[in-house]
């Protein structure tokens, strides 16, 4: 060994008890900056910086198994999901022709009642990495970041429907906070009826629920919920969950809905954030 | 290097003190690396509640150890590294560290002479402790859904604990330690 041990009982140092005393005041001070103000945001970007690098070499062996397993793939497998995937192209488009259809119809009724044409958005596509190991919050870590041009506030959906919205933004990393998260909210429109709401998330893996509804709401179990757009975070439109059924809590004035989240939420790894249009006014008719 | 080194001086530690392989710097340094690999690596979504915080761990291992090696600064950059690995608020992991930590040196030169099973059992209020102190602070800090499952890790690390404290006797020569009779 290098050096002897001190021995604590006759060394010159704060003794044990002082200098955890200055460290539980440090943390506290951290914690309490970190309540208040934004200013270790970069201290957090700079060291996930670091530790970006080493979680992804970290995660490359188990590609590498995966992706070894992905190769032993029996023929008769693949053929089956060719097929499948034929046919899916096929309705795809027939669906994508109808699509265009009232696309085009959509303009021209636009283009009739002089409202403004609804903000395009960018999609990137991103990939999960992992899942945040946090008690207090339903998050997950996707492979694109700053670098790649992500800020914080952006949707964050999947091929089903809305999973999430980006929260933090790291240089080659970003967190998404999931649909199920307790404090996530997403403005919706009941597509039966054009009722607007609220659905948050309840903290459990795949629950949704719209709170506090009035006692004659019209939204029974089986309705559809999309984005409604209104909040100028999400763009109108989008999946978001599908009412499973209504209660009452005993002798509280409201109705609360249950929903399902449509988006894979916890399920997929593939995710698309959305880009909103570059800011442009919106003129007033 | 002479017996003498590395050693607690003769009057706490009566019998069995000299060690085949004592404790190094790097030694203390590897294994806390290793640890923090492990916290970083990919676990599948579905056990990540059940995963032990390895770092904080070894720490503890070595608190009793090598205290001059690993102390209340040590604790305070593997609590904040924590923080930011887990994307907590900032400063929860490091107090909870640092109370560990703290606990462990005050008992340190009694935790040091037992075998590490009854060792484990005397640390287990560490283990479990510092994930309900995160919550709790947590929570004092205005984070209010709590997911409970995460106290299980710190039973999964007390459950651990004697197979680590095993290995890691094992590299410090503390398991070819003459029992005493």
């Amino acid at each position: 060994m290098s050096q002897p041990p001190k021995n604590p009982l006759f060394s010159r140092e704060m003794g044990l008890s002082a200098r955890f005393g200055l460290y539980v005041l440090a943390s506290l001070v951290i914690a309490g900056v970190e309540a208040r103000y934004d200013v270790l945001h970069s201290v957090r970007v700079g060291v996930n910086g670091l530790l970006g690098p080493v979680r992804v070499t970290l995660a490359r062996p188990w590609e590498w198994l995966r992706e070894a397993g992905d190769f032993f793939v029996i023929h008769g497998a693949l053929q089956a999901e060719n097929r499948r995937l034929r046919q899916e192209r096929e309705h795809l488009l027939a669906y994508q022709l109808d699509r265009q259809a009232l696309q085009a119809e959509n303009r021209h009724l636009r283009a009739s009642l002089e409202l403004p044409r609804p903000p395009g958005v960018t999609p990137i596509h991103a990939e999960i990495m992992q899942t945040a190991p946090d008690p207090f919050m339903h998050r997950v870590i996707i492979n694109r970041g700053s670098t790649q041009g992500l800020a914080a506030g952006w949707p964050v959906i999947d091929g089903a429907g809305l999973v999430g919205q980006v929260t933090r933004v790291f240089a080659f990393t970003a967190e998404v906070t999931l649909l199920t998260d307790k404090d996530q909210g997403a403005p919706v429109m009941n597509m039966r009826n054009g009722l607007r709401l609220i659905v948050s998330g309840t903290g459990t893996q795949n629950l949704l629920e719209v709170r506090f509804l009035g006692m004659h709401a019209d939204i029974k179990a089986g309705d559809w919920l999309y984005t409604s757009g209104i909040d100028g975070v999400y763009p109108m439109g989008i999946p978001v969950a599908k009412v499973m059924n209504t209660s009452q809590a005993h002798g509280a004035p409201f109705i609360q809905a249950q929903c399902r989240p449509l988006g894979g939420v916890g399920r997929y790894r593939q995710l698309t954030v959305l880009r909103p249009a570059p800011a442009s006014p919106v003129e007033k008719p | 290097m002479t017996p003498a080194q590395g050693t607690r001086p003769k009057h706490f530690l009566p019998k069995g003190t000299e060690l085949v392989a004592p404790p190094t710097r790097i030694k203390v340094f590897g294994s806390l690396l290793l640890a923090l690999a492990l916290n970083l690596s990919p676990w599948v979504d579905s056990v990540r509640w059940l995963v032990p915080d390895f770092a904080f761990m070894v720490l503890l291992y070595w608190n009793i150890r090598a205290p001059w090696f690993a102390g209340l600064g040590m604790a305070f950059v593997l609590g904040l590294i924590a923080d930011v690995d887990r994307g907590l608020h900032m400063g929860l992991s490091s107090l909870a560290y640092c109370l560990a930590t703290f606990l462990v040196l005050s008992l340190q030169r009694r935790l040091e002479n037992f075998d590490a099973f009854s060792q484990g059992l005397q640390v287990a209020p560490m283990l479990l402790g510092k994930d309900a102190l995160v919550l709790v602070l947590g929570f004092w800090f205005g984070h209010h859904s709590i997911d409970w499952r995460w106290l299980a890790a710190g039973v999964v690390s007390a459950l651990l604990w004697p197979l680590l404290a095993w290995l890691l006797d094992v590299l410090t020569g503390h398991a070819s330690k003459p029992q005493p009779d």
